[in-house]
């Protein structure tokens, strides 16, 4: 009973977020808006880890398993992957590095900022 | 016999089944090899791939079951929201620098691909599928839908990012030489989401509670700056 009571408030929240992503003029997706109520719920306390742990912690341990008919969906696509092979994975590698680069230089460049800001 | 397995191979028991199975076989596959290369859910594809060419069930029978699992994506995405308030206090402490890194990492990532797509002259659907390439599976995949993409291709550049991100994070930290574990975490979350933050959690904790706070953030920053995605397709 307990996991069905976490399941119910977890499809709940995704029927809002379904809602609401059908409401609002701009396109964001119904599953992130879900996202959004339910970090809210937490904040405000009307919701505590403990009503939805298992069943989170059962979607976040498992994420990957969800994935994979959508990653099978690739049969369809076959030709427009290989014939895009090489662009493809040229595209993904050099922007993994640029995002990296971009992302930790930054961090490091706002600390190093605000430890002499301090020291001042 | 023949009448009786098409029968039940149609039926949704099927592509669940199998998906489990073939999973089961890539997390295996990676407990025993470790190596990032071993992605369970990179082998889990393959294999489930490779079973219906070798059987020759069609993928439409696979579906029917895949449909149900992937009825899950909704409530995982959310369930992210868990993992951001458990890291609400290291996340409090190092507001402005994860803030600030996050948003350059999303501005890089968006940035690269459009450039490097130009220059390789791919059309606005692939494109499209891979804008959102760096942020985790979910969200990169309604984003590519919303923008015109081709949600298969998308799912499988997340993939192969986080792997490489993952199996690159020692070279990528010397390259930039990142010693500072909030630096290194939130790197890692942005560049290669989830593959990344495990990748993160092995090098320290801190390192881990950024990362994941890092792939959450960017992944919402990215839904916000796909609203520009219209401009550049």
């Amino acid at each position: 009973m307990k996991v069905i009571g976490q399941v119910g408030i977890f499809f709940a929240i995704c029927l809002a977020g379904e809602f609401l992503s059908a409401l609002l003029p701009l396109p964001v997706p119904g599953s992130i808006l879900a996202l959004a109520i339910l970090f809210a719920l937490l904040l405000c306390g009307a919701l505590k880890p403990a009503h939805i742990g298992e069943k989170s912690d059962f979607l976040l341990q498992n994420m990957a398993f969800f994935f994979l008919p959508a990653g099978v969906g690739i049969l369809e696509q076959a030709s427009l992957l290989w014939e895009n092979l090489i662009p493809l994975l040229v595209v993904c590698a050099v922007s993994t590095v640029a995002t990296f680069g971009a992302s930790a230089g930054t961090v490091k460049l706002v600390l190093y900022l605000q430890r002499r800001a301090r020291h001042e | 016999m023949n009448e009786a397995w098409e029968q039940a191979t149609a039926s949704p028991m099927f592509g669940i089944a199998l998906s489990i199975a073939m999973f089961s076989l890539g997390t295996f596959a990676s407990r025993k090899i470790r190596s990032p290369l071993v992605n369970p859910l990179l082998i889990g594809i393959a294999f489930t791939i490779l079973f219906l060419q070798l059987t020759g069930i069609p993928l439409e029978n696979y579906q029917q079951g895949g449909d149900v699992i992937s009825l899950f994506l909704g409530p995982a995405t959310a369930a992210l929201a868990l993992s951001i308030y458990r890291q609400l206090e290291a996340l409090k402490k190092n507001l402005l620098p994860v803030l600030c890194g996050c948003l350059a990492g999303c501005l890089a990532s968006m940035g690269s691909v459009l450039l490097l797509c130009r220059l390789f002259g791919l059309d606005k659907a692939l494109t499209a599928s891979l804008l959102p390439k760096s942020v985790t599976t979910p969200i990169a995949m309604e984003l590519s839908r919303q923008a015109g993409g081709v949600v298969p291709i998308t799912v499988a550049m997340v993939v192969v990012t986080g792997i490489l991100g993952a199996v690159t994070a020692p070279l990528l930290l010397r390259l930039f030489r990142v010693k500072d574990p909030i630096a290194a975490g939130v790197g890692l979350g942005a560049c290669s989401h989830a593959v990344g933050t495990a990748k993160a959690l092995e090098l320290g904790e801190m390192e881990g509670a950024m990362s994941g706070i890092s792939l959450s953030l960017s992944g919402i920053l990215t839904v916000f700056l796909s609203f520009l995605y219209p401009l550049f397709l």
